[in-house]
C-alpha cells in the first residue's frame, strides 16, 4: 500500500531531516513511528501525502508515485486522511462544515449526502451531538475526534496521524485512542507518529524507532518492547516507559 | 461668520461630495481586487510572480500620491498620444497607488493564519485555490477588517488630491465657491467638518468590528 524507497530530505543545504529511509507498509497494517523530537518522524509522515518535498528516493502510495510529475497530487491526497497534533480544525466553520468541506468540494458529493455521512461518522467517533458546534466550543478530545471524522469523511484508504494525542490533557487521550484502536481493528491502513506505547502494544503490527533522520530499529511490538536490539532504542524506551 | 455662504452653495458643494464618494468607492473596489492579486503574487513561490509584485508594491509605497497623479495625467498623453480624461486619470492613479497598500494589509492577514490550516486543507485534497477560498481568506479577512477600514478612510481623504488635475470633487468645489465668495474661514471649516464626519463613521465601524472580533475570539 505504501512503499518508501531510499528517501532523503534536506531542509536548506546542510540540515538533513531524513536519511535514506526505506519502509513498506501493506494494506490493513498499523505502523507506529516513535523517536525523540527532531528525529524526522513527522517529516516522513508528510512525505507520504506530498506535504513535504524530498530530494532523493521515491514514495509510492497505492501504486502512484507521490512526486512523479504526472501525478495528480490532489487526487492522491484525497485518498489519504491526515490528523494533526494541534487538530487544525477550521475555526470559522462548525464541526459539520469542517467535515463536509472536502467531500463536497473535492469529491463533488451532493451537500445533503455529505451531511448524512458526516452525522454517521460523528456517531462512530461518539459525538453526534456536537455537529453544529464550532471548534472553539469543543474540548481537546472532542476537537481531535472531529478532526478524525473530517479525515474519515473522504473514505480514505490510508490514515496518517501526526502525534494525535500529544496536545491533549491526559483524561482526554483515551477517547481519541479508542477511536484509533477501533479504526485499526476495522482494517484501516494507518501510519501513526506517537509515543502511546499502550496503543502500540494493542494494535501496531510494526513499530519503527527513528533518531536523527534514520530508522534505527523496527519490529513487531512484541520484539520491540521485549528485546530492543539497539542501544539508543533501549535508552529511549527506558525514558518513556518509566 | 457668515454661515449663509454654506447654505447658498450647499447643493453645488454636495455635488462634489457625490463625486468624492464615487471616486472613493471605485478606488476601494479596484484597489482591493488588485491588492488581493498582488498579495497572492507576493506570497507565491514562483519568482516570476513574486518579484514583479514586490517591486510594484515597494515602488508605489515609496512615492507620494500626488506624484503618481501627475505622472499618470501628464505622462500618459506623451506615451499614448492622447490626453486622459481627468476622472479616469484620477481613478487609475488611486487604484495603482492604494492597491500597493491593500496588498500589504492582505499579505499580512493571510500570513497571520497558522501554516497548519493550509496543511490540513491540502491534506484533504483541496487545491491551493480552494484552500485560499474556503479556509485561509475567510479567517484572514476577519483579521484584516480593521486595517482595511482604516485604509478606506484614508482613501476617502486622499481623493481630495484629485483637485490637482482639475477634478471637481468636494474640496475643489469648496475652493471654487471660496474664489467667488471670499469666505475662506467658514467654507474650509465646513469642508473639514464634512471630512471629519465621514472619517469618524469609518473609524467607528472599524472599532465596532474590532470589539466584535474580541468577543468572538473569547
Amino acid at each position: 500500500m505504501i512503499e518508501i524507497k531510499n528517501v532523503s530530505l534536506w531542509y536548506g543545504t546542510d540540515h538533513r531531516a531524513l536519511e535514506d529511509i526505506s519502509e513498506t507498509i501493506s494494506s490493513g497494517q498499523t505502523v507506529l513511528i516513535c523517536g525523540p523530537s527532531g528525529s524526522g518522524k513527522s517529516s516522513l509522515l508528510r512525505c507520504i501525502n506530498g506535504l513535504e518535498h524530498f530530494q532523493q528516493g521515491e514514495v509510492i502510495v497505492d501504486g502512484v508515485s507521490v512526486q512523479a510529475p504526472d501525478t495528480d497530487i490532489h487526487k492522491l491526497r484525497s485518498d489519504v486522511g491526515m490528523v494533526f497534533q494541534h487538530f487544525e480544525l477550521y475555526p470559522h466553520m462548525t464541526a459539520m462544515e469542517n467535515i463536509t468541506l472536502a467531500p463536497v468540494q473535492v469529491r463533488k458529493k451532493p451537500e445533503n449526502e455529505a451531511r448524512d455521512k458526516a452525522i454517521e461518522i460523528l456517531e462512530r467517533v461518539g459525538i453526534p451531538e456536537k455537529a453544529f458546534k464550532y471548534p472553539g466550543e469543543l474540548s481537546g478530545g472532542q476537537k481531535q475526534r472531529v478532526a478524525i471524522a473530517r479525515a474519515l469523511a473522504m473514505e480514505p484508504k490510508i490514515m496518517l496521524f501526526d502525534e494525535p494525542t500529544s496536545a491533549l490533557d491526559p483524561e482526554m487521550i483515551k477517547e481519541v485512542l479508542d477511536v484509533m484502536i477501533d479504526l485499526a481493528k476495522a482494517g484501516m491502513t494507518m501510519v501513526v507518529v506517537s509515543h502511546e506505547m499502550g496503543f502500540a502494544r494493542e494494535v501496531a503490527h510494526e513499530i519503527i524507532f527513528m533518531d536523527k533522520g534514520r530508522i534505527l530499529e523496527k519490529g513487531t511490538s512484541h520484539e520491540f518492547f521485549a528485546h530492543p536490539k539497539n542501544e539508543r532504542t533501549r535508552l529511549f524506551l527506558s525514558r518513556i516507559l518509566i | 461668520m457668515d454661515l449663509a455662504v454654506i447654505t447658498r452653495n450647499f447643493e453645488f458643494m454636495l455635488g462634489g461630495l457625490a463625486l468624492t464618494i464615487q471616486l472613493a468607492l471605485i478606488t476601494l473596489a479596484g484597489g482591493l481586487l488588485l491588492g488581493i492579486l498582488l498579495a497572492m503574487a507576493r506570497l507565491s513561490p514562483r519568482s516570476w510572480l513574486y518579484y514583479p509584485a514586490s517591486v510594484y508594491v515597494h515602488f508605489f509605497r515609496g512615492l507620494p500620491l500626488i506624484l503618481v497623479i501627475f505622472w499618470i495625467y501628464f505622462l500618459s498623453p506623451v506615451i499614448t498620444g492622447r490626453s486622459l480624461d481627468e476622472f479616469l486619470a484620477a481613478i487609475i492613479s488611486f487604484i495603482a497607488f492604494e492597491s500597493a497598500y491593500f496588498a500589504e494589509i492582505i499579505r499580512a492577514g493571510i500570513q497571520s493564519i497558522p501554516r497548519g490550516q493550509a496543511m490540513a486543507a491540502h491534506s484533504s485534497g483541496l487545491t491551493s485555490f480552494q484552500c485560499m477560498r474556503f479556509v485561509i481568506l475567510p479567517q484572514a479577512m476577519r483579521n484584516m477588517i480593521p486595517a482595511l477600514v482604516t485604509q478606506a478612510v484614508v482613501i476617502f481623504q486622499d481623493t481630495s488630491l484629485g483637485y490637482v488635475i482639475g477634478l471637481r470633487e468636494f474640496l475643489r468645489r469648496v475652493n471654487l465657491v471660496d474664489a467667488r465668495e471670499a469666505r475662506s474661514v467658514e467654507l474650509y471649516l465646513f469642508a473639514g467638518l464634512v471630512y471629519f464626519v465621514f472619517c469618524s463613521i469609518g473609524s467607528l465601524c472599524s472599532q465596532r468590528l474590532e470589539n466584535r472580533q474580541e468577543r468572538d475570539s473569547l
